[in-house]
């Protein structure tokens, strides 16, 4: 009987543990030879707890504002605009130099930059830039569920932490590797 | 020698190495400061610093307040952060939260159970300092009971 008890016991406790903290991720590292790289490993609930503690010229309680930078341009519409839509492709140009992609994939906001290489008299002389932004819908809608002039970053965290692992930034201009991204596991390697 | 004589000496003895046992395991969970520089230069200098951590509260307890008063106002924004930053160190799991490596230098920031090590590694001299993230609450308690009002 109690060792029935004890099984139930654990059990309930597997069931009902905490779920494992969320990370975040920035890892930048050079392609040259010389291999310098930047390695920050943070866990979200830090993040959480800090950021409401930080207090300077335009962010407070966790809060930034952006002042009138964006008067003209209503974010909070365009964002519900995008939201109601189905998955699809917003903005495609292809130039010369560069391709951008926008578009709105489940339940995600994709940006892709794609440069072209730079070429003098033949000669590469420069890598394109790749850049790869992935911002869960979500937490758009947590960054903008403050007032009109100002982006809730805290919000927009706690969202990102319900959300899981994410990949949320991806850049490589031939020169150095960034990515910026969530999950459980304390080690970026 | 006189049998109450050693039984005597043998008691004392004992209740030295238990105090002595006591104290070592009291001042090893409560963590120890250490600062290591080693000059990498010929002939160069090498400091160690060693400070049991206990000691740390008791020190600052002779400390005249009016040495804890921050006079500047950018300083005394950062004691909030400081505290936050020192209460959530204890709840984060161990980990390696900033690296930094080129050619030149290797910067490490991790924590290791109750404790931060900072350790750096650059072509001059090695440095490491470590200290229990309690020590930094200490001090933050302190500061802020030295600071209940903001500097004019």
């Amino acid at each position: 009987m109690i060792l029935l008890a004890g099984m139930v016991l654990a059990m309930a406790a597997s069931v009902m543990a905490a779920p494992p903290d969320q990370w975040i991720h920035v890892r930048v590292v050079s392609a040259d030879a010389k291999g310098e790289s930047v390695r920050v490993n943070i866990p979200m609930s830090f993040a959480e707890k800090i950021l409401p503690t930080i207090c300077a010229e335009k962010f407070h309680e966790g809060k930034v504002r952006f002042d009138d930078h964006f008067n003209d341009v209503d974010l909070r519409t365009i964002f519900e605009a995008i939201k109601s839509t189905p998955d699809n492709e917003f903005v495609t140009v292809k130039s010369r130099d560069e391709d951008v992609h926008v578009a709105k994939s489940g339940g995600n906001l994709l940006i892709k930059v794609h440069e072209r290489h730079n070429y003098k008299h033949g000669q590469k002389v420069e890598d394109g830039q790749n850049v790869d932004v992935k911002v869960p819908l979500v937490v758009v809608q947590a960054l903008l569920s403050g007032k009109k002039d100002e982006l809730d970053i805290m919000a927009g965290i706690r969202a990102l932490s319900a959300l899981g692992n994410v990949d949320l930034v991806n850049v490589n201009d031939g020169e150095q590797t960034v990515r910026v991204w969530t999950d459980t596991s304390s080690s970026s390697e | 020698m006189n049998p109450v004589a050693i039984k005597l000496s043998s008691v004392a003895l004992l209740g030295a190495a238990s105090l002595a046992g006591t104290a070592g395991v009291i001042t090893y969970n409560a963590g120890a400061v250490r600062v290591s520089v080693v000059e990498k230069r010929q002939n160069g200098e090498h400091v160690h610093v060693f400070v049991p951590a206990i000691v740390i509260p008791m020190a600052m307890g002779f400390i005249p307040a009016k040495h804890f008063h921050v006079h500047d106002k950018d300083t005394h924004q950062w004691l909030p952060i400081l505290k936050a930053v020192s209460q959530e160190l204890e709840r984060c799991p161990d980990a390696t939260l900033v690296e930094v490596t080129s050619p030149d230098e290797h910067v490490k920031i991790s924590k290791q159970g109750n404790s931060l090590y900072i350790d750096v590694d650059d072509p001059g001299e090695t440095v490491h300092v470590s200290f229990p993230v309690g020590v930094v609450q200490t001090v933050v308690n302190k500061l802020e009971a030295a600071n209940t009002s903001p500097p004019v």
